[in-house]
């Protein structure tokens, strides 16, 4: 999300061909960012969420996500954002990923532009865990590499570094006469650009709100849900970018409502994308993720680190 | 969504359509982690007379060596038989018996590894009344 923004700020101001606001990075970036394969403590199986990043460092596939969202610009400037995550666990608790997303620009009156957005590099480390409560903690770092993508789509020319910290929280702990409110978990990151030039540093903060039928049905109560609303979650999620200096601008971003459906070997995601005022974006847009859980489906090979036990 | 619609008739996209349907489908020649599909007693029900067993359907088949459950009575305390094992005849449900209950609510805990070696846990309870 934060690389995105500051791609399409390049293309406003160095080349002019389309005009895009901050607030279309903030919300199109949400194509690869986010998303993890099985991320479990204890009882909590914490599904990959798709506009903000879990807290779990573990192999995973992301292929492909479909974006599209219109910007604040008038006119507006339509993004569809196509992209890919891959993750592999190095040693334990600790991993390494690659992301990439295909954009395409179009605006009216201007002709349309295409390309590849900078890739990123990650890193995340799970610092702690407590099981009884459902509860992890963890961080990492992404690398935004400045000038990898084209300048077609105003790739920065310029990296940027962000660290980030990472929660995760289930409410399976609370007494049972709460007990169906014990199928919501939390989740959140909360990050800090640092851009290797004169761009503004900015907060990116998230927070993902899930309630989990198949907890539901297996940890609270059989209800008799049937398939296939007994593999759903539904959600909501909020990503923000808060520019901190420089004239960044405003407090952008989105609020994003959906469910997810968990097969035995894939996850399908499917959000709307709502901006949450002028300077974020122009109308509703909707993001559709398939999650592949190569952990299961290459069990001898993925869903362990590649050092240590 | 015409932008959508463009793109989607690409030759990239097909491609990674195929690479996609490819994907899944390896799903025949694969496991996946055992999740818990259903349970007699059901989860978080009341029955009116002791089980005599505890009986766990998973989503996977089990690895029986790596597989448990434990019946606790209110106070912590072990209640089963402890003669936990994989049915005989079908891989996926894990069952452990139970001597005559007395009235409370009891919580069952489960650890199992699917044939993957995948590692899942989860507990609910049951009430008998």
């Amino acid at each position: 999300m934060k690389s995105r923004k500051r791609k399409l700020a390049v293309l406003k101001n160095g080349r002019g061909r389309l005009a895009a606001s901050s607030a279309v990075f903030a919300v199109v970036g949400l194509g690869a960012a986010a998303a993890h394969a099985h991320g479990f403590v204890g009882d909590r199986f914490f599904p990959p969420t798709i506009a903000t990043d879990d807290p779990f460092a573990t192999d995973e596939l992301l292929f492909p996500s479909v974006s599209y969202f219109k910007s604040a610009d008038s006119p507006p400037i339509g993004t569809t954002d196509i992209g890919f995550e891959f993750d592999k666990e190095i040693f334990p608790k600790f991993a390494l990923g690659i992301s990439g997303d295909w954009l395409n620009l179009a605006q009216a009156g201007q002709p349309s532009a295409s390309g590849w957005d900078d890739f990123s590099l990650s890193a995340k480390y799970q610092l702690w865990e407590n099981v009884p409560h459902e509860a992890i903690f963890s961080v990492g770092a992404e690398w935004d590499i400045g000038g990898s993508g084209s300048k077609e789509v105003g790739a920065d020319p310029t990296s940027t570094f962000t660290p980030t910290i990472y929660f995760g929280k289930g409410f399976g702990d609370l007494p049972n006469a709460l007990e169906y409110a014990r199928p919501f978990a939390l989740t959140g990151t909360l990050g800090e650009d640092l851009p290797t030039s004169a761009e503004p540093n900015n907060l990116e903060w998230g927070l993902a709100l899930e309630y989990s039928l198949p907890y539901l049905q297996s940890q609270v109560k059989d209800i008799g849900l049937p398939a296939p609303f007994k593999d759903m979650i539904p959600l909501v999620e909020f990503s923000f970018t808060s520019p901190e200096n420089r004239d960044g601008g405003e407090t952008t971003g989105t609020i994003n409502p959906g469910v997810l459906y968990e097969g035995e070997y894939f996850q399908i995601g499917a959000e709307a994308i709502v901006p949450v005022n002028n300077a974020s974006g122009h109308d509703v847009g909707a993001i559709v993720q398939l999650q592949i859980y190569i952990d299961d489906i290459w069990p001898k090979v993925f869903g362990y680190p590649i050092l240590g036990k | 969504m015409k932008i959508i619609l463009k793109i989607m008739k690409t030759n990239s996209i097909q491609r990674w359509s195929l690479i996609c349907a490819v994907f899944l489908a390896l799903q025949s020649t694969a496991w996946a982690h055992a999740f818990l599909d259903h349970a007699e007693p059901k989860v978080g029900s009341t029955v009116t007379n002791s089980p005599a067993e505890v009986k766990i359907w998973f989503t996977q088949e089990l690895e029986p060596a790596f597989s448990s459950i434990e019946v606790q009575n209110a106070q912590g305390k072990e209640v089963d038989k402890k003669d936990v094992h994989v049915d005989a005849k079908d891989k996926s449900l894990l069952e452990v018996s139970l001597p005559q209950l007395p009235a409370g609510t009891y919580t069952v805990a489960w650890h199992v590894v699917s044939v993957d070696t995948h590692r899942t846990q989860g507990h609910f309870e049951f009430t008998v009344k």
